[in-house]
């Protein structure tokens, strides 16, 4: 069999620029993190099995996978909600094979894809991250409706995009994550750095932690 | 226009598309005992072919493409664009939505 090498190359390769955008000067508004190294599997319960794939994953990871749109933070991984019966898997590595630790988990219950390398995830906060979320997306992300937790399947920019809330930043700032298909991670790229530019953007990279 | 999608919640028109009529059925080329239904071509082309077009409330198919990907059946008015329901399409996933939204 041949032998691959597969360079893992970054889906914003193009879009990227580290450091500061937009105004100069003052704090950023918007800090923008290209987040890498996750393991991302999603997860479609077969029909009649919802009740047993919940019940698997709150034995792997101490959560339920969220009935509604929602993100569940387990010991291990982060469950998105991306659809009725269906959620992702959020997990630090990079290993080949994120797979089949969770067939294990799920045993026929669910149908399972790795997404590792089909999406991009981004993390946005910042004290004006909202005022530059609210210009690209009809998602209401007042802390009533969209508190720490929420998640969201929507669009923005015409691109299909998983949106959820995490723990607010030290410094009290939202703290939002978003997945989208690297292919086109570029583009959203552009659209949220142009949407946050009047603001200040800090943009870097960091390895899922 | 919006609509609430039963598993999304209100959404705005774009992260939709339109399939059109839910009524229309897939006829079947036989009949029970295995038979060639004669007139299977007739019912074929009205099933791929001829539309009502019907002004007033309508049970229509949209799919939340730019959403959680589920198909629906939306009650729209055709005339007025007043959505009186919104639910699953059947088959859309595995388990009822816990609540299916209307607005207009
Ligand atoms: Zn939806």
């Amino acid at each position: 069999m041949a032998e691959y090498s597969w360079e893992a190359q970054s889906p914003l390769r193009k879009a990227f620029a580290p450091g500061r955008l937009g105004l100069a000067s003052g704090d950023a508004g918007v800090a923008m993190t290209e987040i890498s190294d996750f393991n991302l599997v999603q997860v479609m319960a077969r029909r009649g099995l919802v009740a047993n794939v919940a019940k698997a994953a709150k034995k792997a990871w101490g959560v339920l996978p969220p009935e509604r749109p929602g993100a569940a933070v387990g010991k291990g991984a982060t469950l998105i909600w991306t659809g009725p019966d269906q959620f992702f898997v959020l997990s630090v590595g990079n290993g080949p094979d994120p797979v089949s630790p969770l067939a294990a988990i799920f045993d026929g219950m669910a149908s399972l894809s790795d997404q590792s390398g089909g999406r991009c995830l981004i993390r946005l906060s910042g004290a004006r991250v909202r005022d530059a979320l609210a210009k690209v997306s009809s998602i209401d992300l007042h802390d009533a409706v969209f508190p720490v937790g929420a998640a969201a399947a929507t669009s923005i920019d015409h691109t299909g995009v998983n949106l959820w809330r995490r723990s607010d930043a030290a410094n009290g700032s939202p703290v939002y994550s978003l997945l989208v298909f690297t292919s086109f991670a570029d583009s959203l790229w552009h659209t949220l750095a142009d949407a946050a530019a009047e603001y200040g953007v800090e943009a870097t990279r960091t390895p899922l932690s | 226009m919006r609509i609430a999608c039963p598993f999304c919640g209100e959404r705005e028109l774009g992260e939709f598309t339109y399939l059109g009529d839910a009524a229309p059925k897939r006829p079947s080329a036989f009949a029970a005992d295995g038979a060639e239904q004669p007139d299977a071509q007739d019912l074929f082309f009205d099933y791929v072919y001829l539309r009502d077009n019907i002004a007033g409330d309508m049970d229509e198919r949209w799919y939340h493409g730019g959403g959680c990907r589920s198909w629906l059946t939306v009650t729209r008015n055709t005339t007025t664009h007043e959505i009186k329901a919104v639910g699953a399409a059947p088959g859309a996933g595995a388990q009822k939505p816990a609540k299916a939204g209307a607005t207009s």
